[in-house]
């Protein structure tokens, strides 16, 4: 057990801070419990080193959200607003400094993986982030998390092409906002079809335009796919990847589209992220030469969220058997 | 539903004396499919598309040196020979039914705007019509997803339906009603902006509404 490799999870007690009102709202502090938890009780336990996030700078937010977003963010969340543009983004008082600490998870995982290529990093984090527009807030989503390490991977190492590769069961609207129009970025996302599912973005045509045009690779599935239309399409992402040949893999992990996961229409099975998992490190050690980070986007049922993580990161971790 | 908000003000136009080989120029570069022709004043000649210009050149399969000719020939010819004179037009107070009626009945793909003295100030397209009821219908807004739901025809479906958005606190934009036509049965679509669409499903079908998904989708 000593000699296999450590699994790097990025997270901090603050994130169960990020008050989103309790009720019925999905995105919970719970949801970081529930991963914790079940990661402690399983058989990666072991493995498993924990390291704190820092907040991402001023400037990093800037590489992709608006001044005039950071400063009514912040002002919102200091004058006690429960909630920006829409009662789904619901916040407390100190959300945003906890939002600048998620957006932060990523860049201490860069770091960690550019010090120890082909290690399995996760970043355990909220809120999530591939909802959230430059200058707007969407979907539980503040500061686009995977954006904004993508500009650090690029600015801080020198890395350009960077790839990134979305399973949650909702198109990452910002995650493409930020790509479409450029050629060295590149965004995949599978996800329910968007006139059955939120934010409504996502269609098979958008492929990004100018520069970046034939970067973005949208798919949709429609609502009750599991694996057997998961599995149909990941030999095109990997062909897209392999066309695209990245510097640089960035994963936004999302586990809603578990088939009991009442965010999407979706039937995923525990088994399939784990094989998810496979797929990503494969591709990685094919093309980034193990450069690969891992950043938690949604996955709302609280009796699955931590199985589902649980078998993603072994699916990461396997092939180092 | 005006088409003075939908259409393309101060349209791209040539004048009647622009050559073929002018106007296809001007259409592959702004990649558009019609050009009005307009006088000295701003006064409508005629409008030519990218069908009666193709038309007019020379088959790609006539012999080469009489399709050279031809070629030739054709590409200087002046546009007020082969464009569309007494072309109908709309004025900016018509509506999108309007346009989308005539479009369908001459089967024609655009129209001029004019104004009260006759001069050009816009054109409005099937592809401006598109985006007019895109626009109308919120397709693509970021936030939004269209939930139909299937129309038992009861009176007061509508009120019902905007209680069960009220009493859950969902805002949405579109709610429309529609028999089907000849093709669907009777639906309505509502536009809702929410992350937690299944909530809302649930919540419909408690009130006794049935959400529309095809049976393979089920």
């Amino acid at each position: 057990m000593a000699n296999k490799p450590l699994i790097t999870i990025i997270t901090s007690s603050a994130f169960f801070r990020h008050d989103t009102g309790g009720g019925e709202h999905p995105e919970a502090p719970e949801r970081m419990q529930v991963i914790t938890d079940r990661l402690a009780e399983g058989p990666l336990a072991n493995r498993i080193r924990h390291l704190p996030p820092r907040p991402a700078e001023r400037g990093q937010l800037l590489a992709f959200h608006t001044e005039g977003w950071l400063f009514r963010f912040e002002e919102a969340v200091l004058s006690g607003r429960t909630y920006i543009d829409h009662p789904d983004n619901q916040v407390g008082y100190d959300s945003y400094e906890i939002a600048t600490l998620s957006a932060g998870s990523g860049l201490v995982g860069i770091d960690v993986v550019e010090q120890e290529p082909g290690s399995v990093v996760f970043c355990q984090t909220r809120p999530p982030g591939h909802h959230a527009e430059p200058n707007q807030p969407y979907g539980f989503c503040f500061f686009n998390n995977c954006v904004i390490a993508a500009r650090y991977w690029q600015q801080q190492y020198n890395r350009r092409r960077v790839c990134v590769f979305d399973f949650d069961a909702h198109h990452g609207n910002g995650i493409q906002t930020a790509f479409e129009e450029e050629a060295d970025t590149a965004y995949i996302s599978i996800h329910e079809h968007p006139s059955f599912s939120y934010p409504g973005t996502g269609w098979a045509e958008d492929r990004g335009w100018g520069a970046g045009k034939g970067t973005i690779l949208n798919l949709p599935l429609p609502p009750g796919a599991g694996e057997e239309q998961v599995l149909r399409v990941l030999p095109k992402v990997y062909k897209f990847i392999r066309e695209f040949q990245p510097d640089v893999l960035i994963v936004g992990a999302g586990f809603d589209a578990h088939r009991d996961d009442d965010m999407s229409g979706l039937a995923f099975t525990v088994d399939l992220y784990r094989q998810l998992g496979v797929f990503v490190r494969e591709i990685s050690k094919e093309l980034t030469e193990g450069r690969l980070v891992s950043i938690l986007e949604g996955g709302y049922n609280l009796h699955k969220l931590g199985r589902c993580t649980e078998a993603y990161l072994m699916g990461l971790a396997e092939t180092d058997k | 539903m005006f088409i003075r908000y939908h259409m393309t003000p101060s349209p791209i136009t040539v004048t009647p004396d622009t050559t073929v080989a002018e106007a296809i120029d001007i259409l592959q570069q702004h990649n558009i499919r019609h050009l009005l022709v307009v006088d000295q004043q701003g006064g409508l000649q005629g409008i030519i598309s990218d069908r009666d210009l193709r038309s007019a050149r020379p088959s790609s399969v006539a012999r080469s040196k009489e399709r050279q000719n031809v070629e030739e020939q054709v590409n200087n010819t002046p546009v007020s020979r082969l464009m569309t004179r007494d072309c109908l037009s709309l004025n900016p107070n018509a509506t999108l039914d309007d346009a989308l009626l005539l479009f369908q009945s001459r089967k024609i793909g655009a129209l001029p705007v004019l104004s009260e003295d006759e001069k050009v100030i816009g054109v409005f397209t099937t592809a401006d019509l598109m985006n007019a009821y895109r626009c109308l219908f919120g397709l693509g807004e970021k936030g939004s997803v269209l939930v139909s739901i299937e129309d038992t025809g009861d009176p007061q479906a509508m009120s019902k339906l905007v209680r069960v958005m009220e009493e859950k606190q969902v805002s949405f934009t579109r709610l429309v009603r529609s028999d089907g036509g000849s093709k669907s049965k009777p639906m309505i679509f509502l536009r809702i902006n929410t992350y937690n669409v299944r909530s809302v499903h649930k919540a419909l079908e408690a009130a006794g509404f049935t959400i529309n998904v095809p049976e393979e989708f089920r």
